[in-house]
């Protein structure tokens, strides 16, 4: 099972028995208010007309918060929750930017700030079999808890009853890649506030495209860059011994390979008359680059 | 003799200049950890990164990528007339990453934590990724500083051993490099959302590379120059020149593809509307990136000091302008607020940054940075201690015209930023008001609540009976004909559960003394709770 939440805005009457429920279990200072989500209010109930809007953490399948997270200290559960881990946060607020929805907040007044939000009662209630406080506290069933698949089957299930009634969207199924916290209403969710732009895709990929390419970066740059090392260096070292500024011993012991192959070719008895040969590429210009040399001069293959 | 007089007094001026700022950033430091950044800073929950991030960890490590450019064309390249500029490139890096660290501490919210990416891990981050990198360049930095120290004491064994592993060091630090300004544009590829679309990206990473490595470069050709006024170190203009070449090359693809891309993403419309946006876009783009790039191609320009001065000026102040759109004026719409940083925020900044002035300057003065006064062209190598006075052709300041351009430049600036914020404000106030005026919709849906059972009170000991309260007759409260459970629930009954009451609010007092039941029923709305117990109780 999925743990997750259905919440059918027609439904709401706005009375915030889930909001005060929460605040119960969580034991978060009643002060906050129960407008808007802040550190401490975790799940709030907007009254926009007669639209009552109850908001919450998402906690997405594949969540940007866990995933952008450089400590995990917010991290997916097996079990699906997103949950937060405060002994490990450092308090670079990385979550709340990457978090499409806005949802994490900050202790922004305290010396010692925590992240804050809606851990859907994991660890109190959902690992002991029991569901989150704010579902059990709803006096009208507009916000339920139980597997996603089957409220998802329950949401298209009212759409299809009543095609009047709703919008025909279950926000949610597909906002960010697939969320827990669904949402149903009879007024188009982009005018009560929901985060209208959300790719469908899930955000970590956005970044993880980037971040799983670096392997191939490194191995990569780094065999491009010790192999311009190597070029360079083994034309400086020709170019000093041609001009008599080094021993071909010295030159030897300085790059092995590269010299130990030119001094005994098997097809020519005189090193010197290789070294002439593969040395026609830099021929005249000892020194790599002049007053206006471009850099792109400097390594240069000679074969 | 005159020429002394205002050496001391210029001296001095900047040393009152850097005690306030010293002041007032200490001030503020005691804030920031006292009270939280709540008191301190702008910062909020709609806006959670400000200066510190975008300025101080941005733009610090920005223009700090001057030290692997040198560092991989003096020692992987071999292009050995840079030597000269590669241990001003690396001791600006050094001290550059030091004090982003430095800022970072100040930006964390507990500090104290921040060794915990190096242990506690998350692949998939970008900040554990940037978190590493930084971290292990810092200490390529600190390796590829110290044989300032050891030739300074003298100190040749571990001198030997350095110069040994120098290469692969260098190559290590590259990489690091690239990862690591790259990813500082990455952070950002997982906001298509949050960031305007004149600077969101796949590409970012790309281009934030590419303009680090020629602020860098920039940074390199301003400190040179910076020195070359202070202690009258001659630097040759034949490598600086070399830098500018480089720039102009890196400026030139930055621009071509930051285009392609804006095109390639139908992007750039946006610059053609008059917005907030639009002019930070142009600025940065024109000001900063064509303008530097036109002016380091001209011969003439790149044969001036003064010109290349001027442009590399241009090109940083390009840079920090496009690290301050990524991470503040594009991050501003989709906001909702609009972010100015607070006084301590800057005085925070600018004490970081004169620190880093007073430790530059002190390690030029005391360890083999530059080196010794001679005339252009020829190698430096294996020189050490430095002559302050050896050069004694001062140059004189910067060209009145170039001041009066670098001030124009700013004004211009200093209003583009102000239209910006204005607009800004302009724009959120009447998103606003137009929410506001959006008439309220009303769902024309037949609600199917069921009212709830009859609620019976818990019966205290004196009580004459129990009480049992009906939603039934209570439903008609507020609008006629329509239940409404709000007026009632929301603020006054408080549900912990359905049909249970949040613990504790329901006493009698609440009850029977005008806050509870008694509320409504007062005697003018319905019948007074004082006027007959067998109203409500069953006896």
């Amino acid at each position: 099972m999925k743990p997750a939440i259905l919440t059918d805005l027609t439904l709401c009457i706005g009375c915030e028995a889930c909001v005060w429920a929460c605040k119960e279990v969580n034991g978060l200072p009643r002060e906050g208010g129960a407008a808007q989500l802040s550190a401490t209010t975790w799940t709030a109930v907007e009254h926009r007309g007669e639209v009552n809007v109850r908001r919450q953490c998402m906690h997405c399948l594949d969540p940007a918060c866990a995933s952008v997270c450089p400590v995990a200290a917010i991290h997916q559960t097996p079990e699906g929750p997103v949950v937060y881990d405060e002994s490990r946060c450092m308090g670079c607020r990385y979550c709340m930017i990457g978090c499409p929805f806005g949802v994490p907040k900050y202790e922004w007044d305290s010396p010692l700030p925590r992240v804050q939000k809606c851990q859907m009662c994991f660890q109190q209630r959902i690992k002991e079999g029991r569901q989150p406080a704010c579902t059990e506290a709803c006096p009208t069933g507009a916000t339920i808890f139980g597997d996603r698949d089957a409220l998802l089957a329950e949401a298209h299930r009212r759409i299809a009853a009543e095609p009047d009634r709703y919008v025909d969207h279950v926000y949610g199924e597909s906002e960010a890649g697939g969320t827990s916290v669904l949402y149903l209403s009879a007024v188009p969710f982009a005018e009560l506030g929901f985060a209208g732009a959300v790719s469908t895709d899930p955000y970590p990929r956005l970044t993880w495209d980037v971040l799983s390419k670096l392997p191939n970066v490194v191995s990569i740059g780094g065999l491009l860059l010790f192999g311009i090392w190597w070029l360079a260096r083994r034309r400086e070292t020709l170019a000093q011994l041609r001009n008599g500024e080094i021993t071909l011993a010295e030159a030897v012991k300085r790059m092995p390979p590269l010299i130990g192959d030119a001094a005994s070719p098997p097809h020519s008895p005189d090193p010197s008359v290789d070294l002439e040969g593969g040395l026609k590429g830099g021929e005249g210009r000892p020194h790599p680059g002049g007053a206006d040399a471009d850099l792109t001069e400097g390594p240069r293959s000679e074969s | 003799m005159n020429a002394v007089v205002a050496w001391t007094r210029r001296f001095t001026l900047w040393q009152g200049i850097l005690l306030a700022i010293l002041a007032l950033g200490l001030w503020a430091t005691v804030t920031r950890f006292a009270g939280g950044l709540g008191a301190a800073t702008h910062l909020s929950d709609a806006f959670p990164w400000g200066l510190w991030i975008g300025f101080d960890v941005l733009v610090g490590v920005g223009l700090a990528a001057g030290a692997f450019v040198v560092a991989a064309t003096v020692h992987v390249f071999r292009i050995e007339r840079y030597e000269s500029i590669a241990r001003p490139a690396v001791l600006t890096a050094f001290l550059g990453y030091l004090l982003v660290i430095v800022a970072l501490m100040f930006d964390l919210g507990r500090p104290y934590r921040i060794w915990h990416p190096l242990v506690m891990w998350n692949p998939h981050s970008v900040m554990f990724e940037v978190a590493w990198c930084v971290t292990l360049y810092t200490a390529v930095l600190a390796l590829e500083f110290s044989p300032l120290l050891f030739e300074r004491f003298g100190w040749k064994v571990p001198l030997a051993a350095i110069r040994r592993v120098y290469v692969p060091l260098v190559i290590v630090g590259v990489l690091l490099s690239t990862l690591h300004q790259s990813s500082l544009g990455t952070l950002y590829v997982i906001v298509p959302g949050k960031l305007h679309g004149l600077w969101y990206s796949p590409l970012l990473p790309i281009f934030f590379f590419i303009s680090a490595v020629a602020a860098g470069l920039a940074m390199t050709i301003f400190e040179s120059f910076m020195s070359w006024r202070a202690f009258g170190r001659r630097l040759e203009g034949d490598v600086l020149r070399g830098l500018a070449r480089i720039i102009v090359v890196m400026l030139g693809v930055y621009l071509a593809w930051r285009v392609e891309d804006l095109v390639g993403r139908g992007a750039l419309g946006l610059a053609f509307q008059l917005t907030p946006e639009s002019v930070m876009f142009w600025g940065e783009m024109v000001l900063g990136v064509l303008v530097p790039m036109v002016l380091f191609a001209i011969r003439r320009v790149r044969r001036s000091d003064q010109g290349l001065f001027f442009a590399a000026i241009l090109t940083i102040l390009g840079f920090i302008v496009n690290r301050l759109n990524v991470s503040i004026t594009g991050m501003t719409a989709s906001s909702g607020v609009s972010y100015v940083p607070s006084w301590m925020e800057f005085a925070v900044t600018l004490m970081i940054v004169g620190l880093g002035f007073v430790l530059f300057r002190m390690a030029v003065q005391y360890l083999p940075v530059f080196p010794a006064g001679e005339p252009a062209g020829e190698s430096k190598r294996g020189r050490s201690a430095p002559h302050p006075a050896a050069d004694a052709a001062f140059h004189p300041t910067l060209g009145r015209g170039v001041l009066v351009a670098l001030w124009v430049l700013l004004a211009v600036g200093a209003v583009g930023v102000g239209y910006g914020t204005y607009h800004a404000n302009g724009s959120a106030a009447a998103a606003a008001t137009a929410a506001a005026a959006a008439p309220a919709i009303a769902p024309a849906v037949a609600h199917e609540l069921r009212l709830p059972a009859p609620y019976t009170f818990p019966t205290a000991v004196e009580s004459p009976g129990p009480v049992t309260f009906d939603h039934e007759t209570h439903a008609a409260v507020g609008d006629p004909g329509e239940p409404a459970c709000a007026p009632c629930h929301q603020g006054l009954f408080r549900l912990g559960a359905p049909g249970v009451p949040v613990a504790g609010e329901l006493t009698y007092e609440r009850i029977h003394e005008g806050d509870l039941c008694a509320s409504c029923h007062d005697g003018e709305h319905a019948f007074a709770i004082a006027d007959d117990c067998g109203n409500c109780h069953r006896m």
